[in-house]
């Protein structure tokens, strides 16, 4: 199987779906001539035309409305924010706007809003941030946060397909600095399932994104002191994979939730209620969490290195959980 | 207390030709061309128009001159006018566009109306409302003429005050009575109220957000969308002096404006937003001179006149049809109700609403019908019976509409594609493809490593 970097396999994703679909367009901030600030659309005006490859004015609110209006009228309309941090600017579009039309008025709105997101790259507090549960906490989206380049192909793809707004997250720490095997063609990953990334027998870490690497980084240093981690990558944040998150909570019977995302009312606190409601019975240990700090993304390196959770936090934890 | 105001004095109105929507030329209309979906030539001659300082046409036959101050001298802080309020009631602008049989559905469509309003707020004083009622009292020339100059194709994105458009287009005055009674029949089958609802298989209406300005770039959008489609369609749509403010409605105007899309905008400038008047909305005596800023046609009218009102959006929809790109009419006049059923807006000043009554836009349309014997008062009263009765029945309908059950809260969060299919409504876009070339991996530099 051929491989490719997290970048090129959401390129491959997209351009394959403009290929096949003439409904599907992008429209963004110099994602035309220039190919978007982290080029996953290089390339495509040449091929697809500046009409389908739509550089707008810088106006984040612009963007998700006219893509919401032109999926009115029966496109599919892929939305880039330059960096995920400014999705903030069109809150209002998508949370009261796209969101609830298909709940209010029978209207679906099938588009996708994607772009990068996350730290570790020192982008300071406004090119860093983790949006995802401002819309997590939406009805009418759907939050999709792959870590592997597979899933990224898999995901964006069905994003594409699926009928209502999808979120994708792409994590810019990993796009030029992971690179795996990736399906050529028609591959696609299902919306709302999750991926069993590692499988193990002592306890559960689960987590999405960067993290699912920070995990794995992790379990391999565990292993070596005979604790088999088991790692379930969400991959989609909403609607969540219930049955998968029982289902290893019921395996291992002890369970670490882990992001990059802040810790107050971060995922981890949802994840604890319904492990809480679908398998209390099945634990053996305090549901543990490790999440950044509670304070914005800092810009300097040792400083955001003490935000970030860490595989050395990982492996503590894990070791605690273990030995309770 | 009503000092002449400067500039009544010192804006001696040029009067000269231009073509309606060209705010800078001058000399003879260009000829306006059938469009695209056959709608007809000019009927008329275009009357001279006045440009103001700006190059604006201002196609208004009066040019009211007032001001509103908030005073804090007396008792309490409060409201006051000053300027010009006995001006003779000016004629209607003859219009260019529409003929006899025309002004009589239009004229019928502003009566449905203004009576369905009046339903609504029977149906309030009987508690059947769930919530609010919001009027468009006095603004019925501007929602009903607007939609009725569009083609049949357009789309239109309807705010709180244009109920009346919904009709004009083919909703049913039992549709907003049943949103407003959160009846299980209502459009949105009680999920949402008011005007709230929409329809993008026959009626082409996108259902508004009670934020203001959002509707402006997803009208911008839909335009966007039926281009690639190989439609140039006109996408209209209102907002209010008070919801033009917002930063969206600056995103959304620009955008098609950049993109020649086909937004037809109508602010209406209605002199209030809630209870905060214009003077203190915007630093601009009229906002269709922000369509320079924006780099598109804008053109003022008086949005009590059905004629103005059809032939300036007539013309923008033309453009749009032309894909020559949006439009920005400003249509002056006046909110006639407080800003929804519970407000007696007793922050207006008196002779301020004295004004615009004798303005009001019902009255002066049939006044004209009669004066061009268009209509007798025989006629129109037979008219005015066969919407009351009409009415009636559409209330009767709506009030004998069941509630929804409670269960379906939890229905419709997604489309899980077995409601609705997605497709290009259309036609399926034209791959615009350029090279033969494949994906070829991306080595650029990026933003962060
Ligand atoms: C963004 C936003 N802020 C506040 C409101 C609350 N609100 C609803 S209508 C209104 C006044 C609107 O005035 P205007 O736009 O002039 O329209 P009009 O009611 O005069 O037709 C306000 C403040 C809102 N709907 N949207
Ligand atoms: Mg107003």
């Amino acid at each position: 199987m051929p491989q490719a970097t997290y970048l090129e396999a959401i390129r491959q994703g997209l351009w394959e779906e403009m290929e096949s679909d003439p409904t599907v367009f992008c429209i963004g901030e110099d994602i035309g001539i220039y190919g978007g600030a982290f080029k996953v659309t290089d390339g495509f005006v040449h091929h697809f035309g500046p009409q389908r490859v739509i550089d707008t004015p810088i106006a984040e609110s612009a963007i998700v409305g006219a893509a919401f209006g032109a999926a009115l009228t029966g496109m599919r309309p892929v939305a880039e924010f330059q960096f995920m941090d400014f999705i903030g600017c069109a809150f209002n579009q998508i949370v009261n706007m796209v969101a609830k039309s298909h709940y209010r008025w029978g209207a679906p709105a099938p588009l996708v809003l994607r772009g990068p997101c996350g730290g570790g790259v020192h982008g300071g507090p406004f090119h860093s941030q983790n949006p995802e549960m401002y819309f997590v906490h939406t009805p009418g989206m759907k939050v999709v946060a792959p870590s592997t380049p597979a899933d990224a192909k898999g995901l964006i793809k069905s994003a594409v397909r699926d009928n209502n707004p999808v979120l994708f997250l792409e994590h810019k720490f990993l796009y030029r600095r992971i690179k795996d095997e990736v399906p050529e063609g028609d591959y696609t990953v299902p919306i709302g399932k999750a991926r069993l990334h590692r499988p193990g027998r002592d306890l559960s870490i689960i987590t999405y994104a960067a993290m699912v690497h920070t995990a794995q980084e992790a379990a391999e240093l565990l292993a070596k002191e005979g604790i088999e981690v088991e790692i379930l990558d969400l991959r989609t944040l909403l609607p969540l994979d219930r049955e998968a998150i029982a289902q290893t909570v019921k395996k291992t019977n002890k369970v670490i939730l882990l992001h990059e995302d802040t810790r107050t009312g971060g995922l981890a606190g949802e994840l604890a209620a319904i492990i809480n409601e679908e398998a209390f019975d099945d634990l053996d240990g305090p549901i543990v969490r490790i999440t950044s700090l509670d304070t914005p993304v800092p810009f300097s390196p040792p400083l955001e290195h003490f935000f970030l959770p860490k595989v050395e936090d990982v492996v503590r934890e894990a070791r605690k959980l273990h030995a309770y | 207390m009503a000092t002449k105001s400067k500039s009544a004095k010192s804006a001696k109105p040029t009067t000269r030709k231009t073509s309606a929507n060209g705010r800078t030329s001058s000399g003879k209309s260009a000829p306006i061309k059938a469009s695209v979906n056959g709608r007809p030539a000019p009927l008329a001659k275009a009357p001279a128009i006045y440009v103001n300082q700006f190059g604006i046409p201002d196609w208004r036959l009066e040019h009211p001159e007032f001001t509103v101050r908030e005073v804090t001298s007396g008792p309490e802080v409060h409201y006051e006018i000053s300027g010009k309020l006995n001006t003779p009631v000016p004629p209607l602008r003859e219009s260019k566009y529409m003929n006899k049989d025309q002004h009589l559905a239009l004229y019928r469509w502003m009566l449905m109306n203004r009576r369905m309003e009046v339903a609504l707020e029977n149906l309030y004083k009987q508690s059947k409302v769930v919530g609010g009622v919001y009027f468009g009292l006095g603004q019925e020339a501007c929602s009903c003429a607007s939609a009725f100059a569009l083609g049949k194709d357009d789309w239109f994105a309807p705010m709180i005050r244009n109920q009346g458009a919904q009709l004009v287009r083919g909703f049913h005055a039992r549709d907003i009575m049943m949103q407003y009674m959160a009846k299980a029949g209502s459009p949105t089958h009680g999920k949402d109220g008011t005007s709230h609802y929409g329809d993008i298989e026959k009626r082409q209406m996108v259902a508004p957000i009670s934020m203001l300005g959002d509707l402006l770039p997803v009208m911008a959008g839909v335009s966007l969308g039926a281009r690639m489609q190989g439609r140039e369609l006109a996408c209209l749509t209102w907002i209010g002096d008070g919801g033009q403010s917002t930063g969206v409605s600056y995103e959304g105007i620009n955008f098609a404006a950049v993109r020649k899309l086909g937004l037809v905008l109508i602010i209406e400038s209605n002199l209030w937003a809630y209870s905060t008047p214009t003077e203190y909305q915007v630093n601009v005596k009229d906002l269709a001179n922000r369509a320079i800023g924006y780099g598109m046609p804008g053109v003022i009218i008086d949005g009590t006149d059905a004629c103005q009102v059809y032939d300036a959006t007539y013309e923008a929809v033309e453009r749009a049809h032309r894909g020559e790109g949006p439009t920005l009419i400003e249509a002056k006049l006046m909110r006639m109700k407080g800003h929804a059923i519970h407000d007696a807006a007793a922050y207006v000043p008196k002779e301020m609403h004295e004004f615009w009554r004798t303005r009001d836009c019902i009255d002066r349309f049939q006044k004209y019908l009669i004066e061009k014997k268009w209509l007798t008062p025989a006629q129109d009263a037979e008219l005015m019976a066969g919407v009351e009765k009409e009415i009636d029945a559409e209330r009767e309908f709506a009030e004998n509409s069941p509630m929804p059950e409670g269960h379906t809260a939890a229905e419709g969060v997604y489309c899980d594609g077995t409601c609705h299919a997605i497709k290009p409504k259309y036609a399926m876009p034209k791959k615009a493809r350029r090279s033969e070339g494949k994906l070829k991996e991306t080595e650029a530099a990026i933003h962060f490593k």
